[in-house]
């Protein structure tokens, strides 16, 4: 983990049911920065949570509806939340299905503003 | 999208590829350049040509990887302004393959990647075991069986070809 973005992740995979938390480039689907826990695949939540932010942000601006500023999945066994819109840098953080949402989302939201 | 194979057990892993990678074309082919499997190419000469490039980027990339790094690389990935190629090798039962897939915008290199590690996987499971026995790729074979394969790969094609992809 790198120092830049040490800190932000750590930040994030602290809050409680959050087992991963990735820096990941939009248009690439590349982790830049990972905070994992033990038996999380970073590069395949990368990949895809960047091709979920990408859609839902050409979705939203499709449909005229502005710029995305928090996507959400729940699944069955988790969800996973993402915030963008700082060049091609996208935040994702992976939880659990009980985590606190709006204590990730204010974390999340907060990490992006951080984000130069 | 068309897809042809000249050896069937590639077919379903390939589209299965295609589609999940979102991927606008796809080659899967011998080290020496003869086409093993197509998807989206429409005209047996670009077929041809992006075999004998592909091959030829591979063997270059793997010498220098073996150079730099003490073995080959894993994969090559070049980015153009629209579309972007990832070349990577594929080992089966059957031999050392290598694949080159051709996406844009609609992909990325994260997915095409992931997607690429499930396809080595399914071509791995889905190669038959006993292994092809394969003599050196002479010139005085090399050309009659590419035809052949070219042939194998365009013959029930042309009917599809509204829809498929030139290079």
């Amino acid at each position: 983990m790198s120092a830049q973005f040490g800190t932000l992740l750590e930040g994030l995979t602290r809050q409680r049911g959050v087992r991963a938390s990735l820096i990941v480039s939009e248009n690439d689907g590349l982790v830049v920065d990972s905070n994992l826990r033990f038996g999380q695949d970073g590069d395949r939540v990368a990949a895809l949570a960047a091709s979920l932010y990408r859609k839902a942000r050409r979705s939203a601006e499709a449909a005229r509806l502005g710029s995305v500023s928090f996507l959400q999945l729940d699944a069955e066994r988790g969800r996973i939340c993402a915030v963008g819109g700082r060049g091609d840098l996208v935040i994702v953080v992976v939880a659990d299905p009980s985590a606190n949402v709006g204590l990730i989302r204010v974390e999340l939201l907060r990490a992006l503003e951080s984000l130069v | 999208m068309i897809i042809a194979t000249v050896e069937p057990w590639v077919e379903a892993p390939l589209k299965r590829y295609v589609d999940e990678a979102r991927a606008r074309l796809a080659l899967v082919l011998h080290p020496s350049g003869q086409v093993l499997a197509q998807a989206g190419f429409t005209r047996a000469v670009d077929v041809m040509t992006a075999c004998a490039l592909a091959a030829a980027v591979h063997a270059t990339a793997a010498e220098l990887g073996r150079r730099v790094d003490g073995r080959p690389f894993s994969g090559l990935h070049h980015s153009g302004a629209g579309k972007q190629l990832y070349l990577a090798p594929v080992v089966t039962a059957r031999g050392a393959y290598v694949c080159l897939t051709v996406f844009d915008q609609e992909s990325s290199l994260g997915l095409v990647r992931m997607f690429f590690a499930e396809l080595c996987r399914d071509l791995a499971e889905a190669a038959p075991a006993a292994p092809q026995v394969r003599g050196p790729a002479l010139a005085i074979n090399f050309e009659q069986e590419l035809h052949a394969n070219l042939t194998a790969l365009f013959a029930g094609s042309k009917r599809e070809a509204a829809g498929g992809f030139v290079l």
